[in-house]
C-alpha cells in the first residue's frame, strides 16, 4: 500500500509554547488511522497543522516536515490542501455556517470543484442518500438543525469537497450513543468505497475498535503505536486511556 | 407640489448616502471591521473622476488632454474611476489590515488604523494638491423635464436609479452566487473557510473591489451634482453613511440602502420646516432615537453566541 501521509519529526508551537515535540506517523492508502490521547495531548494541534491555516489560527511548525504522496505541503497555501490535494477536515465543533441553509453549506464545499456540474449533482445525491435527514432539511438555516444533524453536514460537506483523504476531529463529541454507531458506520462505509481516514477520537475504545492502527499521543509525543488490537490489548494503554 | 421636489432631493440625498454605506456593511458584514477609511476612498474616488475626465476633456489647462468629447468623456470616466477606486480599497486592504490579521490583532487595533489610513488619505491629498478646490468639469448636459411643477434633473434620476441598479447587484451577488455565499460564510464563521477550498484572501479582496468600486461610483456622481471637490468632502458625508448603515442594519445590504434613503428623507424633511441649520443635529437625533428603540438596526438581527 501506498503511503500518503507522513508526517516526519513535527515540531509545532503555538506562540512560545511548543505543543509537539517531535512526532512521526503515517497514514497509508485506504486505512483508518486513530490518533488517541488525553485533551490537551497535541491531537487536534497535529490535525490543524496538517490543513495549514493561516494564522493566527494555525500552529507555527518549526521542525520536521508534513508529506503527502511524497511531497512537502509545509508550502501549501490551506485552500489547496483541499483544492488540489483532495484532503478534508472535519473540524471539531463541526464549524458549520450557521447563517447558510443546509443546501448552500454543502454547495460552499463545492466552490473550488473543476469536475462539473454532473459529478457535482452526483455526490449531492450521495450525501442525501448517506444522510437522507439533510435532504429533507436542505432549505433550512443549518443553525436550527441538531447536533447529530449538524455533524452529519459537516462530514456531507468534507464529501462534496471531493475529497479522498478525510480527517476528522473528535466526531463523536456531543453525540448520543446511537448517533456515534450511525456515524461511525457511515464512516466504515466510506473506507469500504477507498476513503484513506485519520480520525482523532477522545473515545479511544471506540476508535480503536474502528480503526487499523492507533497512535497513542501524549503531551505532544507519541508513547505507543501498532495496529489497533495490539493497543487494545496493551496494558499500559489499557490503563490510562481505555478505562482499565 | 413642493413636496415631491422634497422626495426627489431626499432620494438624490439617500443614494449617495446609500451608495457609500453599501461598502461599509460588505466590508464590515464579511471582516466585522468598520472600515472608517472608507468615506476618505469617496474622496479620491471624486479626485480619480477629476483627473480621469480632465485627461479625457483636455480641460483645465491640461494641454496633453485627448479632447474627448463630455459625453464619451463620462462613459470611458465612469469605469476607470470605478477601477482605480477600487485598487486603492484594495490596496488599503493589502497595506493595512491584512498584515494586522495575519497577526492576530484585536479588532480595536484594526479599526484604529482604518481611522488613521483616512486620515493620511485625506492629508496625503492636502499634501499633493494644495488646499485649493478643484472645480469638475461639466461632463453632462443638463436636462430637466418638467411634470405639473416638480422639476428633475438627467442628473437625478441617474444618481437614484444608479443607487438602486447597484443594490439589485450586490443583492443578487451575495445571495445568489457562490462567492456571495462564501461572504456569508465568512461572516459567520473565517476559520472554516479554507477548509472548503475557497481562498480567503480572495474574497477579501473582492470584497473590498466591491465596496470601493461602489464609493468610486459615488464619487463620480457627487462630483458631478456638486462639482466642488477639497480633501475633506468625505469625512462627513462618511460619517453619515456610516451611521445610516448602523441605524439600517450593518452587514445587511438592504440596510443599507434603507438607512441611506432614511437619513436622505430625514435631512430633507428638517430643512423643509426648520432652518436649515438644524439639519444635522434633528437628522441625528431621530436616528439615535431608531438605535434607542432598535440596537441592532432595522435589519440586524442581535447575534447569537454560537458554541
Amino acid at each position: 500500500m501506498n503511503t500518503l501521509l507522513e508526517v516526519k519529526n513535527l515540531k509545532v508551537r503555538y506562540g512560545n509554547i511548543e505543543a509537539l515535540h517531535g512526532i512521526s506517523f503515517d497514514v497509508k492508502e485506504g486505512e483508518i488511522v486513530t490518533l488517541i490521547g488525553a485533551n490537551g495531548a497535541g491531537k487536534s494541534t497535529t490535525l490543524l497543522s496538517i490543513c495549514r491555516l493561516p494564522p493566527p489560527e494555525a500552529p507555527r511548525v518549526i521542525e520536521g516536515d508534513i508529506l503527502f504522496k511524497g511531497r512537502s505541503i509545509l508550502a501549501v497555501p490551506p485552500h489547496k490542501i483541499v483544492s488540489e490535494l483532495n484532503m478534508a477536515l472535519v473540524p471539531e465543533g463541526r464549524r458549520i455556517f450557521g447563517n447558510l441553509t443546509v443546501e448552500e453549506n454543502l454547495r460552499l464545499a463545492t466552490y473550488a470543484r473543476t469536475d462539473g456540474h454532473e459529478a457535482v449533482h452526483r455526490d449531492f445525491d450521495r450525501v442525501f442518500t448517506l444522510f437522507p435527514r439533510l435532504g429533507e432539511r436542505k432549505k433550512q438555516r443549518s443553525e436550527s438543525l441538531s447536533g447529530g444533524e449538524q455533524q452529519m453536514l459537516a462530514l456531507g460537506r468534507a464529501l462534496m469537497s471531493k475529497c479522498s483523504f478525510l480527517m476528522l476531529d473528535e466526531p463523536s463529541m456531543g453525540l448520543a450513543p446511537l448517533l456515534m454507531y450511525d456515524m461511525f458506520r457511515t464512516l466504515k462505509e466510506l473506507n469500504a468505497e477507498g476513503m484513506t481516514i485519520l480520525l482523532i477520537e477522545q473515545n479511544a475504545n471506540l476508535a480503536l475498535r474502528f480503526a487499523h492502527r492507533g497512535y497513542v499521543l501524549d503531551t505532544g509525543e507519541i508513547v505507543a503505536q501498532g495496529p489497533s488490537e495490539e493497543l487494545l490489548a496493551d496494558p499500559e494503554v489499557k490503563k490510562a486511556y481505555l478505562g482499565g | 407640489m413642493e413636496f415631491f421636489q422634497h422626495v426627489l432631493n431626499a432620494l438624490q440625498f439617500g443614494s449617495f448616502y446609500a451608495l457609500i454605506a453599501l461598502g461599509y456593511t460588505l466590508v464590515y458584514g464579511v471582516l466585522r471591521l468598520i472600515n472608517f477609511a472608507h468615506g476618505d476612498i469617496f474622496m479620491v474616488g471624486a479626485y480619480i473622476a477629476y483627473f480621469v475626465a480632465i485627461m479625457l476633456l483636455g480641460a483645465d489647462g491640461v494641454a496633453a488632454g485627448a479632447g474627448l468629447s463630455p459625453g464619451l468623456t463620462l462613459a470611458i470616466t465612469v469605469p476607470v474611476t470605478m477601477i482605480l477606486t477600487s485598487l486603492v480599497g484594495v490596496t488599503l486592504e493589502r497595506t493595512m489590515y491584512r498584515p494586522l490579521r495575519r497577526k492576530g490583532a484585536d479588532r480595536l487595533y484594526v479599526v484604529i488604523t482604518a481611522l488613521m489610513a483616512g486620515l493620511i488619505l485625506e492629508n496625503g491629498n492636502l499634501a499633493l494638491l494644495g488646499a485649493s478646490r478643484k472645480s469638475f468639469p461639466e461632463l453632462l448636459q443638463k436636462v430637466v423635464w418638467t411634470f405639473g411643477g416638480v422639476s428633475v434633473t438627467n442628473l437625478k434620476v441617474i444618481v437614484i436609479v444608479a443607487a438602486v441598479v447597484v443594490f439589485g447587484l450586490l443583492q443578487f451577488i451575495v445571495t445568489r452566487t457562490k462567492i456571495g455565499m462564501a461572504m456569508r460564510g465568512i461572516s459567520y464563521d473565517k476559520f472554516a473557510i479554507p477548509l472548503m477550498g475557497i481562498p480567503l484572501d480572495t474574497i477579501i479582496v473582492f470584497t473590498f473591489i466591491l465596496g470601493s468600486s461602489m464609493a468610486g461610483l459615488a464619487g463620480i456622481l457627487f462630483a458631478m451634482s456638486y462639482p466642488i471637490l477639497e480633501p475633506y468632502m468625505g469625512a462627513l458625508i462618511g460619517w453619515k453613511a456610516f451611521i445610516a448603515a448602523v441605524v439600517g442594519g450593518i452587514g445587511d445590504i438592504r440596510g443599507a440602502i434603507v438607512g441611506g434613503f432614511l437619513l436622505g428623507f430625514i435631512e430633507i424633511g428638517v430643512v423643509a420646516v426648520f432652518p436649515s441649520t438644524l439639519r444635522d443635529l434633528f437628522a441625528f437625533s431621530v436616528l439615535l432615537g431608531i438605535l434607542w428603540l432598535k440596537p441592532t438596526g432595522l435589519f440586524g438581527v442581535a447575534k447569537t453566541t454560537k458554541i
